[in-house]
């Protein structure tokens, strides 16, 4: 089995090296919008003082620490699996031997991920360099802590999001569906803001949901904002959403494949 | 009148395109429904925490939401599809129909695919600045209010004499698929205004990539904050870069030689 993974490795990491160049113009993509809110709470943090507590220098590290965990748990599975559900080229994939999202795709995820955060970290070093953040809050035990969470943001949005695309076993198209998921996603997860900024309710609602896991506990675990117990408590509900999106997916995915017709194959 | 009834035949076309996949209209109407109710939490937020944003108030910055959208309509209705169709042109040599019609190239190059339901998306903007306008108080002087109409139709002009500058690069560069990609990513930068960017961000997004040209300038002029010179200028550079970019656009095409024959 771990040949497999290796030797799938080999491929995906090749496939992807072809495209190095369009990597470093699709950061822009993921840059763009931290670094607007960025700017926007600076601008406000620097006009009064502070924000509800939080300082100039404490959203600048919010928001580029927000950059590199978006980077380590976002997940591309809609981009490189639907459309092999709608044109039915996933009857080749179906052939082989090997559980096709749970080794082919997930190692493509990750050959990208590593591609790209090759990319975003030359970019990353200019920002800290113009934004001249203070992340004094920071130490090896705190980053150490969140690499687990980090972890388990990732499987969760691989997980879920490729039980969004398997979707496409019913409906064929799925963009709109996983637009809106990804609105939820921006919601929920502290990407638009910290969560703490958002009105009672959302914030309520997102410690129930998975997307916190996303971006805003890894985030608030680095930068040591979180009490232990606080902690504790996200890592329990990661875990138990971890292991309720691993039930949807194979759920999804059985029911899935049997309704699979391969179209146009 | 000859360009009058292409477009509405061109309309019709694409008209028919989409009246092909209703339910999909539906449920792009309701997402971008979704995401004005996104944008305006986001004003929300911002506004519950400030009285102002950078000496902006909640009605300007709703007006700003309203020309972003505006400005964001027109890209994904005729920008982005159409670039999707040239670039595909361009390598597979198809262009060469487009060029051999009786009727200007660029004209074609820009209005061949419509993405009708963005008409919404337009109603909605200006609705948004209508609102944004009377929230800030009726303070704004109907010279301001036209110059604000006249620079952000300028504006876009600009973005658009950048975009087919940058499509007609592809003829020099023939492997050239990013043409846009700068272009689209920094288009969000638009949803704020450009004053309160850090100095390097607005000088990108007001000289090298003018978003801030076709949303924040518009507003700032709504606002009084420019000098009529500016106002002037300002048209002046629009009208020049649509010149520049339809001669860099002929060039191009007269460097073209076809990737079919």
């Amino acid at each position: 089995m771990l040949r497999i993974y290796q030797r799938l490795w080999q491929v995906n990491w090749a496939e992807q090296w072809q495209y190095r160049a369009n990597l470093l113009m699709y950061q822009l993509y993921w840059l763009v919008s931290p670094v607007v809110y960025l700017a926007v709470w600076v601008t406000i943090a620097n006009s009064q003082g502070s924000v509800n507590g939080l300082t100039a220098n404490d959203f600048i590290t919010y928001y580029l620490t927000l950059l590199i965990v978006d980077q380590l748990t976002s997940d591309i599975t809609i981009h490189i699996l639907a459309y092999k559900i709608q044109d039915g080229t996933l009857s080749g994939d179906l052939l082989r031997p090997i559980h096709p999202i749970l080794t082919s795709t997930l190692v493509n995820n990750i050959a990208f991920k590593a591609l790209s955060f090759m990319a975003l970290i030359p970019i990353w070093i200019v920002l800290v360099l113009l934004f001249r953040p203070d992340f004094n809050s920071i130490t090896p035990g705190s980053i150490l802590l969140a690499v687990p969470a980090i972890l388990l943001g990732f499987l969760t949005s691989f997980l879920l999001g490729a039980s969004i695309t398997c979707l496409a076993f019913w409906t064929t198209r799925v963009n709109s569906i996983s637009e809106f998921y990804f609105a939820l996603i921006t919601l929920f997860s502290g990407q638009f803001v910290p969560l703490q900024l958002m009105p009672p309710l959302i914030q309520q609602m997102a410690q129930f949901l998975p997307f916190q896991m996303f971006k805003y506990v890894p985030i608030q675990i680095i930068l040591n904002r979180l009490s232990p117990a606080a902690i504790l408590l996200d890592y329990g509900t990661g875990i138990l959403w971890l292991g309720l999106s691993w039930l949807i997916f194979r759920w999804i995915w059985r029911a899935g494949v049997k309704r699979f017709s391969a179209v146009g194959a | 009148m000859h360009t009058l009834r292409l477009l509405s035949a061109l309309f019709k076309v694409n008209l028919q395109m989409t009246l092909a996949y209703r339910t999909d209209t539906v449920v792009n109407i309701l997402l971008n429904l979704m995401w004005l109710g996104w944008e305006l939490l986001g004003l929300n937020i911002i506004f519950s925490n400030t009285p102002n944003l950078g000496g902006w108030g909640l009605g300007e910055l709703i007006a700003l939401l309203g020309v972003f959208r505006l400005v964001n309509a027109l890209m994904a209705a005729l920008i982005w599809p159409n670039t999707e169709k040239f670039n595909a042109s361009v390598r597979d040599g198809t262009l060469d129909y487009t060029l051999l019609q009786p009727a200007d190239s660029m004209f074609l190059v820009t209005f061949s695919r419509m993405v009708i339901w963005r008409v919404w998306d337009l109603l909605l903007g200006a609705i948004l600045i209508i609102i944004g306008i009377r929230m800030s108080g009726g303070t704004t002087l109907p010279l301001n209010f036209v110059s604000f109409l006249f620079l952000a139709i300028s504006g876009s002009v600009i973005l658009y004499s950048l975009w087919i500058a940058l499509i007609a690069a592809t003829f020099w560069f023939v492997k050239f698929d990013n043409n846009v990609t700068i272009l689209q990513a920094l288009l969000d930068t638009g949803r704020y205004p450009a004053t309160v960017y850090p100095a390097w961000l607005r000088l990108i997004v007001t000289y090298l990539v003018p978003i801030a040209v076709a949303t924040t300038v518009p507003l700032q002029a709504l606002r009084g904050d420019l000098s009529p010179w500016q106002v002037i200028l300002f048209l002046a550079i629009g009208v020049a870069s649509f010149l520049v970019a339809s001669r860099i656009w002929k060039a191009g095409v007269r460097k073209y030689s076809g990737a079919s024959s």
